[in-house]
């Protein structure tokens, strides 16, 4: 109640200023349109208007996930909120500098990390990044990850300790170069994504490439929808995929509560 | 966008400091803080808190209205409905008469060791 009545107080003071400013502002002009049959088109922002000030955006400094100089294999599960998905973040570098999208069985054919994770049964997807792996699960329906995620751990560990290849030779010795990748995503977002968004106002930018990894942000009518996440996953990544087979992780970085008033803007 | 209880915040400043009152803008309402000790001037300590009761869709750090004030950390602790208390920290930012920070961070989403 308290912050309530200090909301409403709040937006009278400010309101008196902004009405009697406008109030004068009528005036002038009505004396200008007197005196002056041509009066000259405002240029500038009244000063008594309040500042519109930029919100700067700033990430939040994690502290350590895990324990420092631990020689054991520590691996953290934190599923998605949607539940489809779980990310797996490990104390050791599974794929440096780069991340891979397995797709299906087939494609995880020499590289362990993968093979093992596709062996269990509710695996659909596997995407390895740096030290992390983001599994997708088969049965969308279960929303329990306790159970799979201990067999993926276990799966992890037991690829670690083999000492194979986590990832096959032949998908290291072909990594593409940043540059190839950022050609052919930015195709992709103005020949293909961006004339689809920008029925809905929507549009696509492409703000960084690492490795083989991108990073887009969503902006107009995109940005605040509540179709995004389904834009993202089943538009855009299917579009990136498709056109740029190497592509790895794609990062999303739009904060969608942020804008003046997004989506039906 | 959870009901916030309240939340209290820390914000330790660095070189270039203010001696203005510290405000927060929850849901675009500019607010001073309450229950502050300490201050935001140069290498000073500033806490402060507010009973929000009330569901955040945003909550910034107001920057001064002259001059610039670098901070070097701020810590946030909030207290949400049907959530556990957390913390939240950022790091450095400078703000002025034109900026604001945004200190709005969702509850951690849950982890558990494999």
């Amino acid at each position: 109640m308290n912050f309530m009545k200090r909301i409403f107080t709040g937006m009278k003071q400010e309101a008196k200023p902004e009405s009697s400013v406008m109030a004068e502002e009528v005036e002038k002009s009505t004396v200008a349109e007197v005196s002056q049959p041509e009066p000259e088109p405002e240029t500038e922002t009244p000063s008594n208007f309040p500042v519109v000030r930029s919100v700067i955006q700033i990430s939040a400094i994690s502290e350590g996930v895990f324990p420092k100089d631990s020689d054991e294999v520590s691996i953290k599960a934190q599923p998605t909120p949607t539940g489809d998905q779980c990310l797996f973040t490990v104390n050791r570098p599974l794929m440096k500098g780069y991340s891979w999208y397995f797709s299906d069985f087939e494609s995880a054919t020499e590289s362990s990390l993968a093979e093992a994770l596709f062996c269990l049964d509710d695996v659909e997807v596997v995407l390895v990044c740096e030290s992390t792996v983001t599994v997708t699960r088969k049965d969308k329906t279960l929303v329990d990850w306790i159970p799979l995620a201990k067999e993926v751990g276990t799966a992890i560990r037991d690829a670690l300790g083999a000492g194979k290849g986590l990832i096959a030779e032949k998908i290291i010795s072909n990594l593409p170069s940043e540059e190839d990748i950022r050609e052919g995503i930015q195709k992709v977002i103005d020949d293909e994504v961006n004339p689809g968004v920008a029925g809905h106002g929507g549009n696509i930018s492409l703000l960084a490439v690492k490795g083989n990894s991108v990073t887009i942000q969503m902006g107009g009518g995109c940005q605040g929808c509540s179709a995004a996440d389904l834009t993202l996953k089943q538009g855009i990544h299917t579009s990136f995929r498709k056109a740029v087979p190497m592509v790895g992780a794609i990062f999303d970085e739009t904060d969608h509560t942020a804008g003046l008033n997004p989506y039906f803007s | 966008m959870p009901r916030v209880n309240t939340f209290k915040v820390k914000v330790q400043t660095g070189q270039q400091g203010m001696s203005e009152p510290v405000h927060f803008n929850f849901n675009n309402h500019k607010l001073p803080f309450e229950n502050v000790t300490g201050s935001a001037e140069s290498g000073k300590v500033f806490e402060g808190s507010f009973d929000v009761n009330s569901f955040a869709h945003s909550l910034t750090l107001v920057g001064p209205e002259s001059g610039k004030w670098e901070i070097e950390k701020i810590t946030i602790e909030y207290d949400c409905e049907n959530e556990k208390p957390y913390t939240v920290h950022f790091g450095r930012v400078t703000l002025d008469e034109t900026t604001e920070v945004n200190i709005w961070q969702d509850a951690p989403v849950l982890a558990f060791d494999v």
